[in-house]
């Protein structure tokens, strides 16, 4: 039996995953970007008849006060996106430093304080933290933002702390310090990198968690102020009406919340099995 | 200048305190001359990797001092600096966290070629490309990274790395161990190679048969001591201690079947 | 005992592959080819990539949990074919009349189980569920380790390698297996475990009749604990014989696998290495994998199939096809 193995063009694993994720993802902020522009319902304006049904008029029917509630889920958009990314990039960057830090620290001290804030930080259920956060800064997108970060960088730093407690002993940063490269090099060129990977496949994880805090924020009241179009705060405005009927103000921003959930895990789970594909070989 | 490159004097080092104490170094000497081959072997516990990072300036010895060329390397919590750090190398035994698993082999050697040298990124590639090649790692595999190379071309890419501070002594801790035969033969070939080029080589190893092919003279460690010491052809002729002797009938195939049944015998 | 002039277990032009959803099917050993007799000892030598693994895999069954699959050939221990053998048949043999001791490093004794569980659980496989703790405490005594009462209510964590690899021996003897199959069970442990699991493997095969297949890439190591040897080269078996006939090898990969020992080498001298690494799976160019590294290749090295073994079973089997120029070597 011969056994010509020919080198033919093959789909890598996890491709179908990474590319339907970042389709949905980019489809929605494309949506968001063009239709609250070229839509001729301004998303806090009055349209027509308050709770209209889904109609050629109103794609999306409109809500309690009269909003064509399409556009009003497609403003919310920037909002509810962009606050997420930044609730996990400003914890990711912080505790990933602060972890790593820690975690090569020789300083028993330091290492005792600073541990003992992340291990009580991270004790708390994210959520409650977070509100009782806000009931002390006061509600707002600003506070939302903070709070999340002020939470949220301890689980980070967690990571990384482990994290780097590994990578420091390993073979190629003991050959850098032998090698005499600077304190600053090492950390930066060889130890930060190697403990950001995980950190890194810890946040797109988050993402979700983050996404799904802020609309939770807001159903509460705490977050997004009105009339601002937000996804959560219109759950919440719509909720009460959904056992008489009304389902349309509620249900059309929670398809959009769950489309950006899916995407973002449709592309973590492609590039975890991209990630399994490549360590086999 | 001194008559010895390197040397360790009444080293002890000790971890823990109390309940936990380990001892792993218990008050040992060696002496290295410039271009000399020599062996430290022993079980794994016996405190020769501990050893060799206090050497390589990786680990602050609680007692006795380690000199290099004549000036002691330790000052405080610091060690070798400036000149000295250079000219001191290390091969670690696992090769698979050798290595940084996001820089290429080309990449690796040339950072290092470039704090070095202080030259440009050209420069530096150039000289890493044939260090490597020097290692035999062809460039075709220079720009793989660590998971795509086996174990043995990543120790070679180790070495290459060592190489790139043009080092005066090398420490290599179990270097064959974690790699096939033929990978081993052709890494200590390569050994054989650099010390023919006048570097000295310091060899931990749990296998005799690897440290008589290439060492002269020869510690034997257990339990933190040194048990015996000598030229390596006599240890393996004329072993004195037991534990020496068991150490010989282990090496695997006619060494060790030679030495088994002296042991028998004696 | 009289053993039977039937081989035990038959390796018989076996080609394994990977088969994958969208890729074509990668071939990891293609033509491995020999027999082990009853009570015999066999090493199987390669470097790692070998095949030498995959081998292994196919005479426990556990091929297809790793996603490999037997091709074509077939697998037959006792006269039974296995190659096609469903999970169930294999578990009527596997820890009963096959044991299996793993690689140190990779795997051993259940971390959360006692020594004493462990064992208890290999000799229920045997189906005779009296005296499990007195018969535990006899196989630990097998494997020569003291203090056994200690050892028994121990956890794996406070052995040392060897001692943790004397109890996956341990667990594998329960059962009185015919065969036992060691993948590389000293790699990673210290060369004196090394020798005293060597002489332990030697002594089980003498006392309990016990055919047993070491994997390795040593071949010194083989060499002096094997009767027989098979060598694998980028997945095919290359050459087959008895350890005395390997004093003089007969193909070019084994020769040079002999000249690079250390333990004959002189010190200090330039030692032999074989030039070249074996090609990686799915780059196999056709004829002998060996060509790009030997020394004596001809053109027609290069052309058709693998070269297949030349000789009958139980001789000095050889795949070169031309072993008048060996002595060029």
């Amino acid at each position: 039996m011969t056994t010509e193995v020919k080198k033919k063009k093959f789909i890598k694993e996890g491709t179908f995953g990474i590319y339907t994720g970042f389709f949905m993802l980019g489809s929605l902020i494309v949506a968001g970007l063009i239709i609250p522009r070229v839509s001729k319902y301004k998303p806090n304006d009055l349209a027509s008849m308050p709770l209209a049904p889904p109609s050629r008029a109103n794609w999306f029917g409109t809500d309690v006060l009269g909003r064509d509630v399409f556009v009003r889920v497609f403003d919310a958009v920037f909002i509810d996106l962009g606050t997420a990314i930044i609730g996990v990039s400003i914890p990711l960057v912080v505790g990933t430093v602060i972890g790593t830090l820690l975690g090569i620290s020789q300083n028993k001290r330091v290492n005792s304080l600073v541990g003992s804030i992340i291990d009580g930080i991270n004790a708390f259920p994210f959520l409650v933290f977070v509100i009782a956060m806000i009931a002390f800064i006061g509600p707002g997108v600003g506070s939302i933002v903070l709070a999340i970060s002020l939470v949220n960088w301890a689980r980070y730093a967690r990571i990384a702390r482990t994290r780097a407690v590994v990578v420091n002993q390993q073979g190629y940063v003991e050959a850098a310090r032998t090698l005499g490269f600077s304190k600053k090099r090492i950390l930066f060129k060889h130890i930060i990198p190697n403990v950001s990977s995980e950190t890194r496949a810890y946040a797109l994880s988050d993402f979700i968690i983050v996404i799904i805090a802020v609309a939770a924020l807001s159903f509460l009241g705490l977050g997004i102020k009105p009339p601002q179009a937000e996804w959560g705060g219109m759950i919440r405005d719509g909720k009460d009406l959904l056992t008489v009927g009304f389902w349309w103000p509620t249900v059309f921003p929670g398809i959009a919340l769950c489309w950006a959930g899916i995407a973002v895990a449709f592309i973590s789970e492609g590039l975890t099995r991209r990630m399994r594909e490549v360590g086999t070989r | 200048m001194a008559e010895f490159l390197l040397e360790a004097k009444n080293v002890s080092v000790t971890f823990g305190s109390g309940a936990t104490k380990v001892e792993a170094v218990k008050n040992v000497s060696l002496t290295l001359r410039a271009g000399e081959p020599i062996g430290i072997v022993g079980e794994s516990g016996s405190g020769k990797s501990t050893l060799a990072r206090v050497l390589a300036g990786l680990q602050v010895p609680t007692e006795g001092e380690i000199f290099f060329n004549g000036e002691p390397v330790y000052k405080g919590a610091k060690s070798y600096t400036g000149e000295a750090r250079r000219q001191v190398q290390m091969v670690f035994q696992d090769p698979y966290g050798s290595l940084n698993p996001q820089l290429t082999g080309l990449n690796a050697v040339a950072e290092a070629v470039r704090i070095h040298d202080k030259t440009n990124k050209e420069l530096s590639e150039t000289r890493a490309l044939e260090l490597l090649r020097r290692m035999g790692i062809a460039e075709l595999d220079a720009i793989k990274k660590p998971r795509q190379l086996s174990g043995g071309q990543r120790q070679r890419v180790s070495v290459a790395r060592a190489l790139s501070a043009s080092p005066t002594v090398l420490l290599a801790d179990e270097p064959t161990s974690a790699i096939d035969q033929s990978a081993q033969a052709q890494l200590l070939n390569l050994f054989r190679g650099l010390l023919d080029d006048g570097l000295a080589i310091v060899l931990v190893s749990h296998d005799l048969g690897v440290i008589r092919y290439l060492t002269n003279r020869v510690y034997v460690m257990k339990d933190g001591v040194f048990v015996e010491s000598g030229i390596t052809e006599e240890i393996f002729n004329d072993p004195r201690e037991e534990y020496t002797k068991i150490l010989l009938a282990s090496i695997p195939g006619t060494l060790g079947t030679a030495a088994r049944q002296k042991l028998q015998q004696g | 005992m009289s053993t039977p002039n039937k081989p035990l277990i038959q390796i018989k032009d076996v080609v394994i592959g990977i088969p994958h959803k969208r890729r074509p099917t990668l071939i990891i050993v293609n033509n491995a080819n020999f027999d082990i007799n009853y009570g015999e000892m066999v090493g199987i030598v390669g470097e790692s990539g070998s095949g030498k693994t995959m081998i292994c895999r196919t005479m426990i069954g556990t091929l297809e949990r790793r996603g490999g699959k037997i091709l074509s050939g077939d697998v037959v221990f006792e006269g039974q074919s296995l190659a096609t053998a469903s999970e169930s048949d294999w578990k009527k043999l596997r820890g009963k009349s096959i044991g299996y001791v793993p690689q140190s490093a990779l795997a051993g004794p259940n971390p959360v189980l006692t020594i004493e569980a462990q064992l208890a659980e290999a000799l229920r496989n045997t189906g005779d569920t009296k005296n499990i703790k007195a018969r535990s405490k006899e196989l630990l005594d097998l494997v020569k380790i003291r203090r056994v009462d200690t050892v028994m209510k121990q956890y794996p964590y406070q052995l040392s390698g060897g001692m943790r690899q004397r109890v996956m021996i341990a667990c594998a003897l329960a059962t009185s297996p015919k065969l036992l199959i060691a993948d590389e069970p000293t790699t990673g442990l210290d060369v004196t475990v090394q020798s005293q699991i060597m002489d332990l493997l030697k002594e089980i095969r003498s006392s309990m009749g016990t055919a047993i297949v070491l994997i390795s890439h040593d071949l010194a190591l083989i060499d002096e604990v094997c009767d027989r040897v098979v060598v694998m080269h980028a997945g095919a078996t290359v050459e087959v014989g008895s350890v005395k006939d390997l004093e003089k090898p007969r193909h070019p990969y084994t020769i040079a696998l002999n000249s690079s020992r250390i333990d004959i080498a002189e010190p200090g001298s330039e030692l032999v290495t074989i030039k070249g690494s074996a090609p990686s799976v799915g780059e196999w160019n056709p004829g002998c994998r060996f060509a790009d590294r030997c020394s004596i290749v001809q053109s027609d090295c290069r052309i058709g199939d693998h070269p297949a073994l030349i000789g009958g079973s139980g001789t000095h089997q050889t795949a070169c096809i031309h072993t008048e120029l060996l002595e060029r070597i």
